[in-house]
This record gives structure tokens, C-alpha cells and sequence, in this order.
């Protein structure tokens, strides 16, 4: 029986959760100290709901096999559904204004409207799934990016605008910054703009890791690594399929609500299929079928693109020399090439299949299941 | 009535004359590596880009327009090798991601190069021009677009039934194994094979700028997108169920970006409704509803899954 | 009087202009070892696939314990107490050896994905783990038990796929060519292990098999099938004397196959 408590929580597991928690607690400290404007912290807030999505995605292409490409149309839903229902009734003649100030004219708190917005997106995604599950994997993939697109176009649509507000922005709604705790004179005391959406982002992902580790994830991984076998032991795939869908359209659906709160204003034409792209070669980079490797991959792809690589879209003069080819979009370029040689000549990503517990435990010199294969 | 349709169905065909183009580059990569070039959309687009360069620094067009479709095959050739070869034994899935790799790759090279502006495309003298047909003021690319696809469509059919290398493709693409076993060239069909993808995209890059005059890094992905659809719809890996295919998107997309004045016309609406925000969604839905109930298209055939 | 397991009721199976398999019939009891011979190509897998629900039979009937199970879904069946192996091992390739048999145990679950992620099956799980463990001993992998499935030598492989069809509580175990690959030493072992899990388990066990040693030895009954007809049937002596099974094995002519009666 020592054996089976060995499996459920051993020193490499108890670790991992103490460095996730320093992490916090250093941010939190971090957030009390340095100054708000600090790109450490735009990075981090986007980095947090970049995980989550990419999260989601590996849930449904590392874990469960399904390559689908829908993931900025449930994203949308979920950023929609939040800025709809919590714009504050005084301001929603200013944000609908063209539209007499639309047809909703209550709001919803914040962590309330965030869920709708999870349930929303999963509500939809078991419509969708109903005809797109039964497709095989490329066809899957240009359903679902179809299925992305129509939404799209959908929540432009003038019709809807007293629901949507048409083409225009949905903004003045509560974001990031609303969540630090202000005294009387709305001087702010204790800052928590970035640690509670790290938190609501790392709640959502230990929920994920959770459901992967249940028996659940255990037949969804079994239906990716081999879907005749899972179903002669008894798995029911269009079931199985459908709930992985749901899931990860749920968690898709939060991360729109949190993008929308990072951007503090939401519009349907941003969440394009380059978006969907953008999310899937995270997922690459950090390893497909890993969740530490979407984390990672994650922040250093914000922290890249918003600050450590943003001196390569300036000019740069080291003594006389000005360094040839930097300017504006050159950044982007690098990126390109780091992803194609990711792609082409490191599949595995950061992290191929391991977590981080078992980097923890070949740091230990114990055995490591899984990990490379191919 | 006929007046108020005609225009947009006269748009439509040419449109959907350039989408089937584009089409072939796709349903032929599919029937040979069951690979979404991802990338091909964006290949049409830098054909687009480098026109807009080549002409500004001053070679004179006539030599412009070969140089590019030449350019954008090489690019397709040189595509292939670097980012789907390497790949060919793995997972499918692994040359998908490769694909979007390229896109993105591209784009953003694109990005940087334009400095992410709106760059005018040349005026091509003769097809830019004016022309009225049947009461409907249009340019002439319109109206050469459907016959210059068409010519190309057959030249193309001729060439897969009646030359070596067009029988290696339909081995190629009906068997690979088997045709690698029976000491067909794979390496080199393949690479024919987006040699004459990519030229006919440059070409249809030509016809379809002149009509919307600007080229910005993004320009290729509704194109491209769009131009799949067309191929899965009309049956992937048919090149005749792609030309179709890619006529009926564009003749819908083009009649629903109007649908609005023509039922207003037609007095079936009192107002406008909007209608014209689904002309690209439309798209999407038609792909969705054939992949439902006839996944393998209008004209495909079924392809056992190899197991 | 033994008591009827899997009822098989002139089966057929066509694809497109071929009859793969044609017009069988076979009644499995409880407790017996039943084998299906034949040579290659003559629909023995096909027959399988059937019962399993992998194909729905162009026409026919399948019984399980009196229930009609005929183009139920694969999964279905496998609740209903069918369990399978596989003639190319189909091992979930990410999991440990521990974890195949482990996910055979879902079906049997009765949490949903809500209790299951917030653990509030913990007690099931237990139960689940401490069970598979157990059958891991019974089998004989136990020491395994954390090396990767696909890592293992391919006689284990084999077990492991058996022990996995286990895992799932059948009452019929369908084996589809389980010494395929194996030599004379590990096929004798093999087969002591069947009767050995068929007693233990209290199995039905249903085998295709081409080690005519190993099927001779354990079978109670023999079905041969050639062109997916069968041609013969009966205990192992019965049938290794069957003029017709050595005309299909050996390939006689037509006119000799016929002429002793």
C-alpha cells in the first residue's frame, strides 16, 4: 500500500507545488514594490491568460488527440459574454451608443460573468461538436476554424449591435486593474492586478491537471494514443471527445474573459484564426501533451514579443556601428525563424511530455516515466 | 432585378475564376501528401508583394509578370523543401504545424519588409482597363479571369493524363508507397507538384490584385482559406470539384455582399439587414454543411484511411 | 448441461463484391476454450471484428448470454463483457505498463468527469489502483509496472495486452493471435497462462491462433473457417483428421478434396 501513496504525492510532486506557491508569493511582494508601469508585470498578466488558452488547446491536441483550430472563436464568446455583462449600467449609453444603449441593462460581478463566459463558450462547443467530432483530424481542423469564423462574423453583425454592439468596441468594463484594493481616497493600498489573474489562471490550469490525472484523462489519453484499442476497452470516443471539447472550450472561454480584461476593450475582428495560430505554436514550443511546457512556453513567448526582443524593432548604434537589418517588425522575423527551427528540428518543444515534477525527479536521479519518444 | 444581380455575379465569377487557382495548389498537395499547405494563401500573397517591388524599382512590367510567377514557384519549390520534406515520416500533424509555421513566417516577413503598410499594386495596362459588358461597368481582368482559369484548367488536366510526370502524380497520389516501391521519383513529383501549385497561385496573385489594388501582409489568409474550402468542397483532390468548387464560393460571397440592395430591390426587405458581414462566414457554414453530410465533396472520391 | 456464453447466428460480412466472411455460425460455452482456425485471409479477423462491434455484419446474429449484441457499438460490447486482444499490439503507447491496465478499469467507473477531477472518487480510485496492482501480480507484470508499455519485449507486450482485456471484467475473452511472434518456450507458457486466467477469472476464452501446438493443446473445441465458410468442426482430434482442414491447409486439389467421403 506504501506504493500507492508514493504515486499520489511524492517529494518531487510536494515541490513543484512549493515552487508554484514562491512563485506567487513573489509576485505578489514584487507587486507591492515595484512600480505598476513595470513590463514585468504586463508580461505576466498576459503571459497568465496566454497559459490558460494554450492550456486548453494541449488539453484537446496534446492529450486527447484532437486537432482543432476553433480556439479564438471560443475565446471570443468568452470575452464577449464578460464585457456584455459587466459594463456598468451608467456607461452603457456611452459604449452602445449606437445602439440607445443596448438591450442588457444589468451587470453581473466580475467572477459570476467569468464563468457565464467559460459556460457560454462550452455550451457552444457541444453544438459545434455535434457535426465536427465525427471528422478526422485535418477536417476537424478547418471545421473548427470555419466554426471560429462564422462566430466572428456573427457578433459584427449590425442586427445583434443592442446585444453586441455590432462592429464597435465593447469597453468600460472592469479589467485587471480593478481588482487592487483602494482606500477612501482611491489611493490604492494593496496591489493585486497582476497576482489575482495569475491566480485565476493557475486555479483554472490545476483544475485542468486535475481532470488529466482523474481516470478521465487517463481515457482521453488513451483515446489519443490509440483510438480503436480505447474503444475495445470500453471507452465511448464521441462521449469522451465531446467532454474534452466542452472542457477545453470552457477554460478557452475564461481565457477571452481575461484577455478581455488585459486589453480593457474587446473587438470581434481581433480574435482571428492568426490568433488560434499564434496559441497552437505555443503549444508546439512548449511541448504538445505537456501543461508545464504551455506555461512556460507561454511567458516567454509575451516576455519575448512585449520586452525582451523589443529592441530588435529599434535601432541600435553600438559606438559608430548602427546594427544592420533592426527596425520595426524584425523582432517578429526572429521569432518566425526560432518557431520553423522549434518545429522542424526540436518537436519534442521545451518540454516534450514531461512535467514538472519529473524534471524534478531526474534532478533526484530517480527514473522518469514517459518523457522523448520519437 | 437582372441589373442590380449582374455586377455582383459578374465579380463573383472572376473572383471565383482566382479562388480556383489558388484551389489547385491546395487539392493537389492534399491528394499527393494529405497535407493543408496552410502556407499557400501566403504564398500568393508575397507573389502579390513582390510584384509591388519589382515594379517600383523600375523593371518594366511586361518582364514584371513572368519574373514573379517564376519567383513564386521557386518559393513554393524552396517551401517544401525546407519545411515539409524533413517531415515526411512524421506524424501528419507535425507537417500541418510546419504549415502554419510558414504562414506565420512568412507574413511576418512580409510584415517587416512592407513595414506593415498597405502597398499599391502596379496598374497593369489592358486588363486594368474599363470595360462594359451587358450594362455592367468592370475592369477587364473580370472578365479575362474566368477564361484565362478555364485555359489553364485544361492545360493543366492535359498534363496529368497525358504526360510522364502527370501519370507520376495520379500514382503518387492514388498509392504513395507503392509508387515509391515502383521507382517513381517522389521527391521530384512532389516538388512538380507545388512548382505548378504555387505558379498558378502567382498567376491568380496577378489577376486578383489588379482587381483589389492594395497588398498588405494579412492579404493572403481570407484568400487562401477560402480557396481550401473551395477544394474540400468541390472534393479534395479533384482538380475539376476544386474550379467548381471555387466558382459557387465566389458567386455566393459575391451575391450575399450585395444580398441587401437585391432583396431590398426585390422588396423582400424594408431595410437594410446587414447581410453582407456573412459574405466570409458563408463560406465556412457551406464547408461545414458538405463536410456533414458528403465529406469527401461534390466530386471526391472515398479515400480509405490507411490504418 | 453447459450453459451458452456467445451465440453466433449465420453471420455474414461483405465488403463491396467480397464475402469475407460467410454464413458462420458458432456456440461458445461457459468455460470452454473455443479456438477459430483457418488459414491467412480466410476471415478469422473479420469474425472477430464482428462480435467486438468493429464492423456491423451485413447479415446475421450475435447473442452474448442470451442478449442480442449484433452492431452494438465496440464499447457497448466491452461493458457487456466481451474483451479483446489485438494481432498487432495496440498498446496506449504514452502510458506506463501500469497505467494501460489501470484505463481499462474506466469502463467500469461510476464517477463522472465532475467527482472524478475533483476527486471526490478517491475511494474508487483506491479501489481501482489497488486492483490493478493485483491483477498486475496475478499476471505476472507486476515488476514492470512503471516501465513504459511499448518499452517491453514483445512477449510481454502480449501479456500485457491480455492483462489489459482483463482489466476491463470480461466474461468472454477474445485473443487474437496471442502467441503471433512468441517461440515454442514462451507459446508452451503462453498457453499454461490461458488455462491458468480462464480457471482464475472464471473466463470464456475465444482464440484465433496459428501455432497449431498451442491451439491442439488447449482448445476444448475448433472451428475452422477457409474462404469464410467454415468446413469443419470439433474436438482437436476431430478436426486435425478433418479431410477438409488438411486440403485447406495444404492447399489439395479440388477433385481430391472431394473424392474421400
Amino acid at each position: 500500500m506504501t506504493e500507492i501513496k508514493r504515486k499520489k504525492l511524492d517529494s518531487a510532486t510536494v515541490i513543484s507545488i512549493v515552487i508554484v506557491l514562491a512563485l506567487y508569493v513573489a509576485v505578489f511582494v514584487a507587486e507591492q514594490f515595484i512600480p505598476a508601469t513595470s513590463m514585468l508585470f504586463t508580461v505576466i498578466k498576459k503571459g497568465a491568460t496566454y497559459a490558460l488558452v494554450a492550456v486548453s488547446m494541449n488539453l484537446l491536441n496534446g492529450f486527447t488527440g484532437i486537432f482543432s483550430l476553433g480556439q479564438a472563436g471560443f475565446m471570443l464568446i468568452g470575452a464577449y459574454v464578460y464585457g456584455i455583462f459587466t459594463i456598468p449600467v451608467i456607461s452603457r449609453m456611452d459604449v452602445y451608443q449606437y445602439y440607445n444603449g443596448g438591450l442588457v441593462q444589468f451587470t453581473l460581478p466580475v467572477f459570476v460573468a467569468m464563468l457565464l463566459s467559460g459556460l457560454a463558450a462550452a455550451f457552444l462547443a457541444l453544438l459545434i461538436g455535434l457535426p465536427v467530432l465525427r471528422l478526422k483530424s485535418d477536417y476537424l481542423a478547418i471545421a473548427t476554424l470555419g466554426f471560429a469564423e462564422i462566430i466572428r462574423a456573427l457578433f459584427q453583425w449590425d442586427k445583434l449591435g443592442p446585444i453586441t454592439n455590432g462592429s464597435n468596441m465593447l469597453r468600460l468594463f472592469p479589467n485587471f486593474n480593478d481588482f487592487n484594493i483602494r482606500n477612501a481616497d482611491g489611493q490604492v493600498v494593496v496591489y493585486l492586478s497582476t497576482l489575482v489573474p495569475l491566480l485565476i489562471a493557475g486555479v483554472c490550469i490545476f483544475v485542468i491537471i486535475l481532470l488529466i490525472n482523474s481516470t478521465y484523462g487517463r481515457a482521453l489519453r488513451a483515446i489519443k494514443d490509440d483510438e480503436i484499442a480505447a474503444e475495445a476497452m470500453g471507452i465511448r470516443l464521441a462521449s469522451h471527445k465531446r467532454l474534452a471539447f466542452c472542457i477545453s472550450s470552457f477554460f478557452a472561454g475564461v481565457g477571452g474573459a481575461m484577455l478581455a480584461m488585459y486589453q480593457t476593450t474587446v473587438q470581434a475582428k481581433s480574435f482571428t484564426t492568426a490568433m488560434t495560430y499564434e496559441i497552437l505554436l505555443i503549444v508546439v514550443i512548449g511541448g504538445i501533451g505537456s501543461v508545464t511546457g504551455s506555461c512556460l512556453s507561454s511567458f516567454l513567448f509575451v516576455a519575448c514579443s512585449e520586452w525582451w526582443l523589443r529592441f530588435l524593432d529599434q535601432k541600435q548604434v553600438i559606438g559608430d556601428f548602427e546594427v544592420p537589418l533592426l527596425r520595426n517588425g524584425f523582432r517578429l522575423v526572429v521569432f518566425s525563424i526560432i518557431i520553423m527551427i522549434v518545429v522542424l528540428f526540436f518537436r519534442q518543444g521545451i518540454m516534450g511530455r514531461k512535467e514538472l515534477p519529473d524534471l524534478i525527479r531526474q534532478l533526484q536521479g530517480k527514473k522518469v516515466k514517459g518523457g522523448a519518444s520519437k | 432585378m437582372w441589373n442590380t444581380v449582374f455586377p455582383y455575379l459578374l465579380s463573383g465569377i472572376s473572383v471565383g475564376g482566382q479562388y480556383a487557382l489558388i484551389a489547385i495548389g491546395y487539392t493537389m498537395v492534399y491528394g499527393i501528401l494529405r497535407l493543408i499547405n496552410f502556407a499557400h494563401g501566403d504564398v500568393f500573397m508575397v507573389a502579390g508583394i513582390i510584384m509591388v517591388y519589382m515594379a517600383a524599382s523600375g523593371v518594366p512590367l511586361w518582364l514584371c509578370i513572368p519574373l514573379v510567377l517564376v519567383l513564386t514557384a521557386l518559393i513554393g519549390f524552396v517551401i517544401e523543401r525546407v519545411a515539409y520534406k524533413p517531415l515526411r515520416s512524421a506524424p501528419r500533424m507535425s507537417a500541418m504545424i510546419s504549415a502554419i509555421g510558414v504562414s506565420y513566417t512568412l507574413q511576418n516577413l512580409v510584415l517587416y519588409v512592407t513595414g506593415g503598410l498597405n502597398q499599391i499594386y502596379p496598374t497593369i495596362p489592358w486588363i486594368s482597363d474599363s470595360v462594359t459588358i451587358f450594362g455592367a461597368t468592370t475592369k477587364m481582368v473580370t472578365v479575362i479571369t474566368p477564361i484565362l482559369t478555364i485555359v489553364l484548367v485544361v492545360a493543366l488536366v492535359a498534363l496529368i493524363n497525358h504526360t510522364k510526370i502527370g501519370m507520376a502524380m495520379r500514382a503518387v497520389s492514388r498509392d504513395f508507397e507503392t509508387s515509391q516501391l515502383m521507382g517513381i521519383k517522389i521527391n521530384r513529383v512532389i516538388s512538380t507538384t507545388f512548382v505548378i501549385g504555387t505558379f498558378l497561385a502567382g498567376v491568380a496573385s496577378v489577376l486578383y490584385f489588379t482587381n483589389y489594388t492594395t497588398v498588405i501582409q494579412t492579404s493572403g489568409a481570407m484568400p487562401g482559406l477560402k480557396a481550401f474550402v473551395a477544394a474540400v468542397f468541390g472534393g479534395i483532390g479533384s482538380i475539376p470539384g476544386a474550379v467548381v468548387g471555387a466558382f459557387i464560393i465566389g458567386i455566393a460571397e459575391n451575391i450575399i455582399k450585395g444580398l441587401d440592395i437585391i432583396l431590398f430591390k426585390a422588396g423582400i426587405i424594408g431595410g437594410p439587414m446587414g447581410l453582407a458581414t456573412f459574405s466570409d462566414a458563408f463560406t465556412f457554414a457551406l464547408l461545414i454543411i458538405i463536410l456533414a453530410v458528403k465529406p469527401t465533396g461534390l466530386f471526391g472520391e472515398k479515400i480509405t484511411d490507411k490504418v | 448441461m453447459s450453459e451458452n456464453v456467445l451465440h453466433i447466428d449465420h453471420l455474414t460480412m461483405r465488403f463491396g463484391g467480397v464475402v469475407a466472411v460467410n454464413d458462420l455460425s458458432m456456440d461458445i460455452n461457459r468455460g470452454e476454450i473455443v479456438a477459430l482456425i483457418g488459414p491467412n485471409g480466410a476471415g478469422k479477423t473479420t469474425a472477430f471484428n464482428m462480435v467486438t462491434g468493429v464492423y456491423t455484419p451485413t447479415s446475421g446474429k450475435i447473442t452474448l448470454m442470451g442478449q442480442d449484441i449484433t452492431g452494438r457499438r465496440p464499447d457497448e460490447i466491452t461493458k457487456l463483457g466481451i474483451a479483446r486482444t489485438f494481432q498487432n499490439i495496440r498498446l496506449f503507447s504514452s502510458m506506463t505498463v501500469f497505467e494501460n491496465v489501470l484505463t481499462a478499469r474506466h469502463l467500469r467507473r461510476t464517477s463522472n468527469f465532475l467527482s472524478a477531477t475533483f476527486r471526490l472518487n478517491a475511494a474508487e480510485e483506491k479501489r481501482m489502483r489497488q486492483e490493478t496492482e493485483a491483477l498486475l501480480k496475478e499476471v505476472g507484470l507486476y515488476e514492470l509496472r512503471d516501465e513504459m508499455a511499448t518499452s517491453l519485449p514483445y512477449g510481454k507486450q502480449r501479456l500485457l495486452e491480455i492483462a489489459r482485456a482483463l482489466s476491463t471484467q470480461p466474461k468472454v475473452l477474445l485473443l487474437d493471435e496471442p502467441a503471433a511472434g512468441m517461440n515454442p518456450q514462451e507459446t508452451e507458457e503462453l498457453g499454461a497462462f490461458i488455462k491458468l486466467i480462464k480457471d482464475k477469472f472464471d473466463l470464456t476464452v475465444f482464440l484465433i491462433e496459428h501455432h497449431m501446438n498451442l491451439v491442439m493443446d488447449i482448445s476444448d473445441r475448433i472451428y475452422v473457417i477457409d474462404f469464410g465458410k467454415q468446413i469443419a468442426q470439433g474436438t482437436p482430434s476431430e478436426v486435425q483428421n478433418d479431410p477438409a482442414v488438411i486440403a485447406a491447409y495444404l492447399g489439395v486439389d479440388e477433385e481430391e478434396e472431394v473424392s474421400p467421403a
